[in-house]
């Protein structure tokens, strides 16, 4: 027990959580603009998916960054078509988005078959690049607390720093901005918002793009920084987590930001169990993300009940 | 107007709404097919084998056909989980979870002394149908009682059960070092209808479980609520329905239906024995099942041997050319987005004009819309 304490409440466990919690908060910031707006996005994992194989064929050709911004755009380029089916042809978002689920698990492994030439269901063969760590060592040389700073906040990706100021960002945007005010007046009451002017379609099709670009970004850490590389269904799950952070988060950027956190710890605990505990089955330690999410989830809506029991709405 | 013409019209008007899902259903396929048929030109060095493979192989041979119809009855066994669970609009997508811890409840009534006796292979149907059934209504009780989103919560049991399963054959089922159990007594086993195919009591259950579905949804009253709760959740509850059990009944009933499939998988004569990850994706594509047949029960073993049909072909195809079986998935992802939404051809009002129907505007169908049957 002494050693997972001494893990936890190192350095190093901690630059593991940012980079466990950085694909799943920017996934999460995408789920929750979506969610806002009223259009509830569960093809995140399936744009997250399609984010991590592009990046990762476009960075074997290009540098890092356009391989970046290639997994954001494939996975704006999701979000419109989920717009598109869900909006326009007035299809059932959920079924929508499902389908896109399907189209990325099976579209992936098809892909790569053909980027790699037969390779199933892992890029092992592609010289793929990561995404550089930021360094931070010149830190050091503040006096005191200068090798602290040092070991908490160098070796993070460039993206962790990004989905950290996107949390402001998306908080700025929402609370601050008149397009924010829109599309929360969308989600909340779409009558209304029409009747004043505000053009509810597109408010919603815009938030579905902006929610498909942060799942495809953090694709993008996902295959370019956590694991270098693409195999078959490798967000396994994490999409779906994503949704539910955004609930556990009560529908709030900095909300997102500490759910998310919390699953990124998890997720980091079950990559330091292993090692520490090796009597403790592989299977169980692979579970505790979902069973986090599940307690999650109830204990989220037992109080967000109670609230409302207090607010005395019946 | 009397009560006669009254029946014929209804009779009528049901008509022309079959012909028209059945039309839309068949466009979209034919859509899916044009766009995989241009992947593959594009992909594959011997397009016309690889996509002669994917129409024709399944009636090559017996076996085939034998592996086919094993499909669809698996298939609409889970189309039907999906549709019962659509039809009161709820988005429980924990129909694979249901299938591995049926599939395991199953196993270990089969592997004790019971299995041995000649009752060992209801009991084993009865456990997994339990075991699922209890596992789609963790999400529903979740729901009902704390608003917990039944999406979330299913997708995660599902998780948990895969990895459940692993853990419980890694440690305890099987022989160390092995992915599958010993095979299953023979007194557990389906046995196979047609011999030498994989066709075997599965298919039975899986008509009995489309009656069964049938005659829930539309001859009794539960099922006329589920419908109701379905249509208009806040109206049924003005009702005096009880909107909350419905939905957890609905949920509990097709975790049953996900449990059974497990028994299918686990006792038929496909495995005869549990191995990891036996499922292999296919719970899921009863999704498709059920939005193609309009989460309506008869329809739903149409679609599943239609979609049956062309997943045995990519499976084929696969094997026998260099096209991967996943670009089926690409198939079913369109005709989902298709047949969800109102999609209509360029030029219709032309080609009914041409065909000398009178213009019609084309009521908007919603998605999971069910009218009388």
């Amino acid at each position: 027990m002494m050693e997972l304490f001494a893990a936890v409440f190192s350095a190093v466990f901690f630059v593991t959580v940012i980079r466990t919690t950085t694909p799943l908060l920017l996934a999460t910031l995408g789920g929750l603009v979506a969610d806002l707006s009223g259009a509830l996005n569960v093809a995140l994992e399936g744009q997250m998916l399609v984010g991590c194989l592009t990046a990762v064929i476009v960075s074997v050709y290009m540098p890092w960054y356009i391989a970046v911004l290639a997994g954001l755009g494939v996975g704006a380029l999701l979000g419109l078509l989920m717009a598109f089916f869900a909006l326009k042809l007035k299809a059932d978002i959920i079924l929508v988005g499902f389908a896109i689920n399907i189209l990325a698990s099976s579209g992936t492994v098809f892909a790569l078959t053909l980027a790699t030439g037969g390779d199933k269901g892992t890029s092992i063969n592609l010289p793929s690049k990561g995404i550089p760590a930021v360094d931070l060592s010149f830190l050091g040389a503040i006096p005191g607390i200068g090798p602290t700073l040092v070991a908490f906040l160098s070796g993070h990706s460039v993206l962790s720093w990004v989905a950290a100021f996107l949390v402001f960002a998306v908080w700025y945007f929402l609370y601050r901005t008149p397009w924010g005010l829109w599309l929360r007046g969308v989600g909340e009451y779409p009558a209304a918002t029409e009747a004043a002017g505000i053009p509810v379609n597109k408010v919603r099709t815009w938030s579905l793009v902006v929610s498909g670009a942060l799942a495809g970004l953090g694709g993008a850490q996902l295959a370019m920084f956590n694991y270098i590389g693409f195999t078959r269904d490798m967000t396994a799950g994490r999409g779906f987590i994503a949704l539910g952070a955004v609930l556990l988060g009560a529908r709030h950027p900095v909300g997102a930001l500490l759910a998310a956190l919390l699953f990124g710890v998890f997720e980091g605990l079950s990559i330091i169990m292993p090692g520490l505990f090796n009597w403790i089955p592989s299977e169980w330690i692979h579970m505790i993300p979902f069973v986090v999410t599940i307690l999650a989830l109830i204990l989220f809506s037992v109080r967000a009940q109670r609230a409302l029991a207090l607010r005395g709405a019946k | 107007m009397s009560s006669i013409t009254g029946t014929a019209l209804a009779r009528k008007d049901r008509f022309t709404a079959l012909r028209r899902e059945v039309g839309r259903a068949l466009v979209a396929l034919v859509i899916a097919l044009g766009v995989t048929f241009v992947i593959v030109m594009f992909t594959s060095k011997a397009p016309m084998e690889a996509f002669s493979n994917l129409l024709v192989a399944p009636l090559g041979k017996p076996r085939t056909i034998g592996l086919w119809i094993d499909d669809a009855a698996k298939l609409t066994v889970t189309g039907l989980a999906f549709s019962l669970v659509f039809q009161a609009r709820q988005f429980s997508m924990g129909v694979q979870g249901q299938v591995y811890v049926g599939g395991l409840a199953a196993t270990y009534v089969v592997m004790s002394p019971l299995g041995q006796t000649p009752f060992g292979l209801v009991l084993g149907i009865l456990a997994a149908m339990i075991a699922g059934g209890f596992y789609g209504f963790l999400p529903g009780l979740a729901k009902a009682k704390l608003g917990a989103n039944e999406i979330v919560s299913s997708l995660m049991l599902n998780y948990i059960a895969i990895d459940l399963c692993n853990y419980l054959v890694r440690r305890q089922l099987a022989e160390p070092g092995m992915t599958m159990t010993e095979a299953f007594p023979k007194q557990s086993v389906f046995p196979a209808l047609i011999a030498n195919t994989r066709i075997d009591l599965g298919l039975i259950l899986a008509i009995l479980a489309v009656c069964g579905v049938w005659f829930a949804l539309y001859r009794t009253s539960w099922g006329l609520k589920l419908r109701l709760v379905g249509h208009n959740a806040r109206f049924a509850e003005y009702a005096g329905i009880k909107a909350t059990f419905i939905m957890v009944s609905a949920m509990t009933a097709s975790g049953a239906l996900g449990g059974l499939l497990g028994a299918m998988f686990v006792q038929g004569q496909s495995f005869g024995k549990l191995t990891v990850l036996f499922e292999g994706g296919l719970a899921f594509e009863g999704i498709l099942v059920a939005i193609v047949a309009r989460a309506r029960p008869l329809a739903v073993p149409f679609v599943a041997l239609a979609y049956g049909y062309l997943r045995q072909g990519a499976q084929l195809m696969n094997i026998r050319t260099d096209v991967p079986s996943e670009v089926i998935g690409i198939v079913t992802a369109i005709i989902i987005l298709l047949v969800a939404s109102q999609f209509s051809l360029p030029g219709a009002t032309f080609w009914a004009k041409i065909l000398g129907q009178r213009t019609q505007t084309v009521p908007a169908s919603q998605p999971l819309e069910n009218s009388q049957k």
